[in-house]
């Protein structure tokens, strides 16, 4: 007998359970078509903790890696790496600029690490720039550190935490 | 962008990204690779693969080529393959050529389909329609 609940139960219920033979037919035809890698996001429906949580960074931590370009905004109470290009503000507790890594815009934070190029502003408490950080702008800290090699264009100014409004703390912007 | 056609290898060789649960970005982000997204967008994603972890929460389009969503989306999605997990909220189009959505997930829009050949001519598509 064959009714509308009945007549798919062959199918519908080994889908569920992730690799099937029908599961597959209606992978097969798009698949074969793109002939494309996509085999981890197929089988995740089943078991999709494994796609998330063992391919994730460690935890707190945002790496924008050197494929990214994000033009806008990014804010953190938490630590950002970025490897990328970022054309905007970035605030976190602690922001790492990759040897490769571009912003153009504001770069604030507690702790800012610049292996790479700034062209814009770093404001933050303690500012490291490591021998191939290039930055053009100012800086505005309270403790500084500056490898043999760093290039900078712009002043730096031992006023953070200590000025009125532009500069404020992280804590009090996220949350 | 994500409709050049490239080499099968190239963009997944690229370093994936994270943005950590406590990130929030306003803007676009352009990316050749994987994008794990633990916290909050609001603009435009555009990735060769998107993961979207159970607490991320996107209001903006998202082209990919393929699309793994276990958070909210408020916006339209265009990728080739798209997963729904059953944690997942959708608000918005799914434009697909293969779409799995898990028992449990809650969307609320229309889930167009279109050929393959549809996201390889996509990259003017978003910003007219936008």
């Amino acid at each position: 007998m064959t009714t509308i609940f009945t007549r798919n139960d062959k199918g519908s219920e080994p889908i569920l359970a992730g690799n099937t033979p029908a599961a597959e037919k209606s992978d097969a035809a798009p698949g074969s078509q793109n002939a494309l890698p996509t085999d981890p996001l197929k089988h995740s429906l089943a078991s999709a903790q494994a796609l998330t949580s063992t391919a994730s960074a460690p935890r707190g931590v945002s790496v924008i890696s050197r494929a990214l370009k994000i033009t806008g905004q990014l804010e953190s109470s938490e630590d950002i790496q970025i490897e990328g290009l970022v054309e905007g503000d970035v605030r976190a507790v602690t922001v790492r600029v990759g040897p490769d890594a571009r912003v153009h815009g504001t770069v604030s934070g507690d702790e800012v690490e610049l292996a790479g190029t700034v062209d814009g502003k770093i404001e933050a408490k303690k500012v490291v720039l490591t021998s191939s950080a290039h930055m053009t702008g100012d800086v505005v800290h309270q403790d500084i550190s500056i490898q043999s090699g760093a290039y900078i264009s712009g002043n730096l100014i031992p006023d953070y935490g200590k000025s009125e409004s532009n500069v404020q703390p992280i804590k009090a912007m996220v949350e | 962008m994500f409709a050049q056609t490239r080499k099968k290898a190239d963009p997944l060789d690229q370093p994936p990204s994270h943005l950590g649960p406590a990130l929030k970005v306003t803007g676009v982000l352009d990316m050749d690779g994987d994008l794990y997204v633990h916290g909050a967008v609001l603009g435009r994603i555009n990735a060769t693969r998107v993961i979207l972890a159970p607490e991320a929460s996107i209001d903006g389009d998202i082209v990919a080529r393929d699309v793994h969503i276990e958070g909210h989306v408020n916006g339209r999605i265009f990728a080739l393959n798209v997963t729904v997990e059953s944690t997942a909220t959708v608000t918005g189009r799914i434009f697909h050529n293969t779409l799995a959505v898990a028992r449990g997930a809650r969307i609320d829009g229309r889930m167009p389909w279109r050929p393959p050949s549809y996201f390889d001519t996509l990259t003017q598509l978003p910003e007219i329609r936008l």
